[in-house]
């Protein structure tokens, strides 16, 4: 993908660059909301990774102009703020996500990837297929090698989630919010348990394994 | 209405003209008592002294003339138009010579010079006969030889009358000032209750962190009107100082976050780089224990947003019942896990106003904290009702080892660890995050002796009615 990272601390946009790049993603960097909105518009962008406080111009208000002039390309917006007031206030601005500051790369990255326009995780299937798993939305049923799959409503849904991430990783945040719709961090490892218990009924009876751990980052659901 | 009457039995004001009132009710008792006092008793003793003045003169009379002359007097007096006393002259067997009908002498257990209260029946001056007409009297007898004994009275039905109208008159008096004493400090006191009452639900609106309420002025100048004024002067300041505090919170978190993130973030890239695995597992478990780092900041910072209380605005009228049961599914596996018996009562249909992710996040750290603390075999229960106040209460039971009476209150300060739990991994900020949450809602958080074992702790959140 080819990203554009609007930060005006330079050694964290650098961080981020490199992260990025290492990757497998072209990056683009910007050091204020007047230079990053120019590029926004000059170039073609996959995804934005902004950053709320910038000088000259701040991420919400860049933000607010894009979105103005038409411009759909997903943005990440990251901030120090992450009170739930101030994520509510950056979605309704236009973005896509939100990041709270201090965040770990491996977030960062499973974020951009699964808002980036590559990918398209809310897309209108009826179906989703990872290797010989599937799952059908409209009937609720899973399947893995044509056997019957029973799930819990929350069990499909974390499936589902991770489904239409397949490939990449989902860290136990996302999970958390865009499963449980819950925006903090348990102290404990629910989420560890719940995979788990998934993990059990997906990959316990076949011979290879679908749903990984990442160390360090979250799972990922792959063939 | 029974609650804005005890409220303005209560108030100051009220009580200062309830005890106006009850001082004016003793004085005018006391005036009544004198008034009393002046006109009826000394009258009376007037009247006695005429008596006693009469019968020492009968009594002269009959040493001199014997009975007889007695009799003769008692006539003369009875004729006489000017003469008020009535008079019963008894000698032997004769008939008495009196004015009387009946006589009181009998009835009267009291002896010689003592004054004998009674009624007698009105002569009709014409007839000579009884009127029909009953008057009160007071008089004295005199037993002037073994079978000869005079009595001599006064009519005091007048003055009697008199005093009775005058008394009743009072009487009523002081009742209509009493109760319009009363009714009257009801009202100035309802008048003043209602202004103290906006400076009530000023001081509850900041504490619940609204600083944006100002105490109303009503431009007469008057005390309130003072303080009101005053009041807003310092409200002013503590919201310039809050933002100037909030400001530089931001910025240190934005500041200092950052560097701390970047050290993360090398950690972790470095650890996806390095071969030999060893080295990697040492370099993630730095970035764990560096995430860990910022958890801590990320917490302490989160408690000093919601003590700052800018965010009551997110609260909303809900039923937590959902809010509850997806908890319960969350942390249901954990205790399984954990060999726990988890049971969740949970009652739908209750009203509170709350915010979902700080009610879901406080009720997390208590379920965490019971999962934590409670050894294997154990049990949790998790339960959402109404309690007999009517309050809507969460509770987290568990029969751990719970935690000292005297201890309670202070593991819910910030960075307090009891010695048992040294050993496991916690912050120590997990009670003071519901501590602040709780605040947030004008909730009640309570730790209190377990409800399902004779051990164990039980956390309680109780929120208030909601205001519809």
């Amino acid at each position: 993908m080819r990203i554009l990272v609007v930060e005006d601390d330079e050694i964290a946009a650098e961080y981020v660059r490199k992260g990025l790049m290492e990757a497998g993603h072209v990056v683009d960097l910007a050091g204020d909301g007047e230079l990053g909105l120019e590029m926004a518009k000059a170039a073609d962008y996959d995804a934005l990774v902004l950053d709320r406080m910038l000088p000259k111009r701040d991420g919400l208000s860049m933000l607010a102009a894009m979105r103005e002039d038409g411009d759909a390309t997903p943005v990440l917006i990251l901030s120090a703020l992450g009170e739930v007031d101030h994520r509510i206030e950056g979605l309704r601005a236009g973005g896509d996500d939100y990041l709270a500051k201090p965040y770990s790369f491996a977030e960062l990255l499973a974020r951009v990837e699964a808002i980036g326009r590559r990918s398209d995780p809310t897309a209108a299937v009826t179906k989703l297929k990872v290797g010989d798993l599937e799952m059908d939305l409209l009937a609720r049923t899973v399947t893995r090698a044509d056997e019957n799959i029973l799930l819990q409503p929350r069990e499909f849904r974390l499936l589902e989630c991770l489904m239409r991430n397949a490939g990449r990783v989902v860290t136990r945040t996302m999970l958390l919010e865009k499963v449980w719709d819950y925006h903090f961090d348990p102290q404990t490892n629910v989420i560890d348990v719940h995979i788990s218990r998934l993990r059990s009924k997906i990959d316990k009876e076949f011979d290879t394994q679908l749903l990984h751990t990442v160390r360090g980052a979250g799972y990922r659901l792959q063939t | 209405m029974i609650d804005r009457l005890s409220r303005i039995y209560r108030s100051t004001v009220f009580r200062l003209s309830l005890i106006a009132a009850a001082l004016f009710v003793a004085s005018s008792f006391i005036v009544l008592g004198y008034i009393y006092y002046a006109t009826v008793t000394t009258r009376l003793n007037e009247i006695d002294d005429g008596l006693e003045a009469e019968l020492e003169e009968i009594e002269d009379l009959f040493s001199r003339g014997g009975a007889n002359a007695v009799n003769q007097l008692a006539i003369n007096r009875i004729l006489s138009p000017s003469s008020p006393n009535l008079y019963l002259f008894q000698n032997g067997n004769s008939p008495a010579t009196s004015n009387l009908e009946g006589d009181p002498i009998p009835e009267s257990p009291k002896g010689p010079n003592e004054t004998i209260q009674f009624v007698f029946e009105v002569r009709d001056t014409k007839t000579g006969m009884g009127s029909g007409e009953f008057h009160r009297a007071r008089g004295r007898y005199q037993v002037l030889a073994p079978t000869t004994v005079i009595f001599v009275g006064r009519d005091v039905e007048l003055i009697v009358t008199a005093a009775e109208r005058v008394q009743r008159a009072l009487l009523i008096a002081m009742l209509m000032a009493a109760t319009l004493g009363i009714v009257s400090g009801a009202y100035v006191s309802g008048r003043f209750a209602r202004r103290i009452d906006r400076f009530n639900r000023l001081a509850t609106d900041i504490q619940g962190g609204d600083f944006k309420r100002r105490a109303p002025v009503t431009n007469s100048g008057d005390e309130l009107d003072d303080l009101a004024q005053h009041l807003n002067g310092m409200l002013d300041h503590i919201d310039r100082l809050m933002s100037a505090m909030r400001y530089a919170g931001d910025s240190i978190a934005h500041d200092l976050r950052s560097p701390l993130t970047r050290l993360r973030t090398s950690l972790e890239s470095t650890a996806t780089q390095v071969k030999d695995p060893q080295a990697r597992e040492a370099l993630f478990d730095a970035a764990d224990n560096a995430t860990e780092l910022l958890g801590t900041f990320e917490s302490v910072l989160r408690i000093a947003r919601l003590e700052a209380g800018d965010r009551r605005e997110l609260l909303v009228n809900i039923d937590p019942q959902p809010v509850i049961d997806d908890l319960a599914e969350l942390y249901e596996p954990s205790c399984e896990d954990a060999r726990l018996g988890f049971i969740s009562e949970i009652e739908a249909g209750h009203m509170i106003a709350a915010d979902r992710g700080l009610l879901s996040q406080a009720v997390s750290n208590l379920l965490e904290n019971a999962i934590k603390y409670t050894p294997k075999g154990g049990n949790i229960r998790l339960t959402l009702r109404k309690n007999r106040a009517g309050r809507v209460e969460i509770n987290v039971s568990d029969d751990g080892p719970g935690i000292p009476t005297e201890q309670r209150e202070r593991v819910k300060e910030r960075f307090v660890r009891l010695e048992q739990s040294r050993s496991l991994p916690g912050t120590g900020l997990g009670l003071s995050l519901v501590q602040a949450v709780a605040d947030l809602h004008r909730a009640e958080f309570s730790l209190s002796k377990s409800d399902i074992a004779k051990t164990g702790l039980k956390a309680t959140l109780r929120f208030p009615r909601v205001r519809k």
